[in-house]
C-alpha cells in the first residue's frame, strides 16, 4: 500500500486504511431492507434523487458509529429519520452558501398520457416545492414515514402542539395546490 | 396514517404520498456509507454543507488546488496524487474464459407494441446564453434529463428524463420523439448505426435491453441475457459498445457481447471477483475492461477470453463504474453521489491511478465522457477537456455561480460537427440541453 500523498491529505481525505472502520452487526441487514424506503423520503424532502442519496448517505454515516447503542435502544430508524430531518432543515437554512447537487428539477415537460406517472411526481413535489422546510418535514414524517405525533416531535426537537400546527398548515397549503386534490382522491399509480 | 382520529383528508394525503413517490432508481449500500465514512475522516464526524473547512466550502475550493498540483495531467503519476494501491497487476484470475452461453430470449419488433411512442412533439425555445456564455453556453432545449444521459447520434441527440427516453434535433433543441423508459442503472443510450440501446431491467435472474428506432424511438427489439451469479446492486455503466458494434453487458459475474444485428449472444466472458459494476471495451476492439468490487480493474483479450492482468485500489469502500477506454489507458468514477470523483488509469494499471477530480458535489454531471476525440468532464466546478489517451488537459474553464448558488455542466458530447451539454441553474429552476463552443485546444 502505497501512502498518501500530501495532496490527497492536504485535502482533507483520509482513506479507510485496513478496509475502512468495522461494519457494525446488524447494519447491512438495516440498510439493505430499509435504504429503499429512506430514500423515498429523502425524495419528498428534496425533490430528487442525488440529494436524497446525500441525505440518506449522511444520516447512514452518523448512525454507523452508533449503531450498538441505537440497536439496543430499538431505535435506529427513528434516529436515522430524525438525522435526515435535520440534515435537511439545516441544508435549507444555509442554502445560500451552499451547492445544491440534483439530477432533475421539479419542474419538467411531459409528452403524452403515457407519462401521466411523471406528472404526477411533478405536481407532488411541486406542491411540497410550496411548503416552508418544517411543514414539509411533517408532510413526510408524519404521512409517508407513518411517524406519530410523538415520534415526529421527537425527530424535529419541537413539541407535539407545533407538529399539529405544521401539519394543519400544510394540509392547508396542499389543498390549493394545482393538481394535488385529484391526486389524493384518485390519481395515478406510482 | 399512524394516529388515532386522522381526517379522511389526511389518509388521503398518506395514500397517495406512498402511491406517487417513485420508488430510487438505485440503493444506498454500505459500501457507500463506508466510503462518505472514510471522506468524513472519521467515523460520525459527519459532513456538514455549509460549513466552514469542510462540506460545500471545502468543496469549492478543491479545484484550485487540484489544478495547482497539476492533477490533470498523468505523466506517469508522479504530479497526481496517488491513491494507496496494492496491485497484483499481471496475475491470472481465475474465470475469465470463453463460453458457450445459453441463448437469450429475443422478441422481434412485431412482437412490440407501436403504441408505446408518444406522438406530441416538444416544444422549442429560443437560444438563451447561459451561464456568462462560458464556451458560448446556449440553452436550446428545457427537457430536465439526467445528468449523465445526454449522447450524441446521427443528426440526433438522445437522452433518458424521468420516465422516458427522448431524441432531440440537435439544431432546435426539439424533442422529437420519446419513448417510455425508466432508467433501473445509471446508463447513457448507447447508439449502434440507427438504433439505440438501453438496459430496460436490471434485477433478479435476467437483464433485459431494449432496442429502438433511432428516428422514432418506437421499440424495435427486446433482448433477455441470462444472468451468472448475482447482478451488481451498485452498477453503474454495465451497457457499451464495441467498435464493430457488438454490445457488452454486465450480468452478474459475465459479460455478455451481444450481436446487435441478430440480437443474439456471440460470446460470454466470466469473471472472477464478484459482480461487474462496470464494463469498457479498447478503441481497437481487442480488450474488455470490467471494474468489481472497490477496486479491481481486470482486462479481458476479447479474442481468447483470457484475463490478461488485473490490479486494484486499496483503502476504498466504494465500487468503482463509469468506465471509459481509450487507447492510453481506463477512466472511471468511484463513489456516489456527492463523493464522486474521476480517475484514470494508464495503461488499465490501477497501480498508477491518478485521481482527476475530487468531491465534485456534482455527482453525476462530473462522469466523463469521450467523444469526438476529447474527453470531457463537467461538474460545478470546472468544465473540462483532456487528452482521452494521456489524461493531459487541454483546457478549462471555472463554472460560474449564479446568486451563489452552483450550476451544472455535464454529459458533454459531439454531433454534427458541434459540441452539446447537459446544463442546470437550480436558482432560477433552469435546465436543460446547451450548445458549447469550446476552446479550439479541445480539439487536440
Amino acid at each position: 500500500v502505497i501512502a498518501l500523498s500530501r495532496i490527497e491529505t492536504s485535502l482533507g481525505v483520509l482513506p479507510v486504511e485496513g478496509g475502512g472502520p468495522s461494519e457494525p452487526d446488524g447494519f447491512r441487514d438495516f440498510v439493505e431492507a430499509r435504504s429503499g424506503a429512506l430514500l423515498r423520503s429523502g425524495w419528498l424532502l428534496t425533490g430528487d434523487w442525488p440529494s436524497a442519496e446525500d441525505l440518506v448517505q449522511t444520516a447512514l454515516a452518523a448512525a454507523w458509529p452508533r449503531w450498538g447503542s441505537l440497536t439496543r435502544q430499538d431505535a435506529p430508524e427513528l434516529y436515522v429519520r430524525k438525522i435526515m430531518v435535520n440534515t435537511y432543515l439545516r441544508w435549507r437554512q444555509r442554502r445560500w452558501t451552499g451547492e445544491v447537487a440534483t439530477g432533475r428539477l421539479p419542474e419538467r415537460q411531459a409528452y403524452g398520457d403515457v407519462f401521466a406517472q411523471v406528472d404526477a411526481r411533478q405536481a407532488l413535489i411541486a406542491a411540497l416545492d410550496r411548503l416552508p422546510p418544517r411543514q414539509r418535514a411533517v408532510v413526510v414524517l408524519r404521512y409517508f414515514a407513518d411517524q406519530t405525533e410523538a415520534q415526529t416531535a421527537a425527530a424535529m426537537g419541537c413539541s407535539v402542539g407545533a407538529v399539529k400546527s405544521h401539519a394543519s398548515k400544510a394540509l392547508a397549503k396542499l389543498r390549493g395546490a394545482p393538481g394535488l386534490a385529484e391526486l389524493m382522491t384518485g390519481g395515478v399509480a406510482s | 396514517v399512524n394516529t388515532e382520529g386522522s381526517t379522511t383528508e389526511e389518509r388521503q394525503l398518506a395514500d397517495m404520498l406512498r402511491r406517487v413517490t417513485p420508488e430510487p432508481p438505485r440503493r444506498v449500500s454500505v459500501e457507500d456509507v463506508a466510503f462518505r465514512l472514510a471522506n468524513q475522516g472519521a467515523p460520525g464526524r459527519a459532513r456538514r454543507r455549509g460549513s466552514a473547512g469542510r462540506g460545500w466550502a471545502w468543496n469549492r475550493s478543491w479545484a484550485p488546488v487540484l489544478a495547482a498540483a497539476s492533477v490533470f495531467v498523468v505523466a506517469g503519476g508522479s504530479a497526481g496524487a496517488v491513491i494507496g494501491l496494492a496491485s497484483h497487476h499481471g496475475s491470472t484470475p481465475t474465470g475469465g474464459q470463453l463460453n458457450s452461453s445459453p441463448p437469450p430470449t429475443s422478441a422481434p419488433a412485431s412482437s412490440v407494441s407501436p403504441t408505446q411512442v408518444p406522438t406530441t412533439a416538444g416544444p422549442t425555445f429560443a437560444p438563451e446564453r447561459v451561464a456568462g456564455g462560458l464556451w458560448g453556453a446556449e440553452l436550446i432545449n428545457r427537457q430536465i434529463i439526467n445528468s449523465d444521459s445526454l449522447v450524441g447520434g446521427a443528426n440526433s441527440l438522445y437522452a433518458i428524463a424521468d420516465g422516458h427516453l427522448d431524441r432531440i434535433n440537435p439544431a432546435t433543441g426539439q424533442v422529437v420523439a420519446a419513448a417510455p423508459y425508466n432508467e433501473p442503472t445509471p446508463n447513457p443510450p448507447v447508439v449502434v448505426g440507427s438504433t439505440v440501446w438501453e438496459v430496460s431491467s436490471y434485477a433478479g435472474s435476467g437483464v433485459v435491453l431494449q432496442a429502438y428506432d433511432g428516428q422514432t424511438l418506437a421499440q424495435v427489439a427486446s433482448v433477455t441475457l441470462p444472468v451468472s451469479g448475482q447482478l451488481s446492486t451498485t452498477a453503474e455503466g454495465v451497457l457499451t459498445s464495441g467498435p464493430d458494434g457488438s454490445l457488452y453487458v454486465a450480468a452478474g459475474s459475465s459479460v455478455a457481447v451481444v450481436n446487435p444485428a441478430t440480437r443474439q449472444v456471440i460470446k460470454r466472458i466470466n469473471v472472477s471477483g464478484g459482480p461487474v459494476n462496470s464494463v469498457a471495451v479498447s478503441p481497437d476492439g481487442g480488450r474488455l475492461y470490467v471494474s468489481t468490487g472497490s477496486v479491481e480493474l481486470t482486462t479481458y483479450d476479447l479474442a481468447t477470453g483470457a484475463p490478461l492482468g488485473s490490479s486494484a485500489m486499496t483503502g476504498l469502500s466504494s465500487v468503482g463504474g463509469n468506465l471509459i477506454a481509450t487507447s492510453g489507458g481506463v477512466w472511471g468514477t468511484v463513489g456516489v453521489g456527492m463523493t464522486e470523483w474521476v480517475w484514470f488509469a494508464p495503461d488499465a494499471n490501477l497501480t498508477q491511478v491518478v485521481r482527476v477530480s475530487q468531491g465534485a458535489g456534482a455527482g453525476l454531471d462530473s462522469v466523463p465522457t469521450v467523444s469526438g476525440g476529447t474527453l470531457w468532464i463537467g461538474g460545478s466546478h470546472t468544465l473540462e477537456c483532456a487528452n482521452p489517451d494521456t489524461g493531459q488537459k487541454l483546457a478549462a474553464a471555472a463554472i460560474p455561480t449564479d446568486g451563489g448558488v452552483v450550476e451544472y455542466f455535464g454529459s458533454v458530447t459531439m454531433t454534427g460537427g458541434h459540441a452539446y451539454a447537459y446544463y442546470q441553474d437550480q436558482r432560477v429552476n433552469l435546465a436543460g440541453v446547451a450548445t458549447l463552443t469550446p476552446p479550439s485546444a479541445c480539439s487536440g
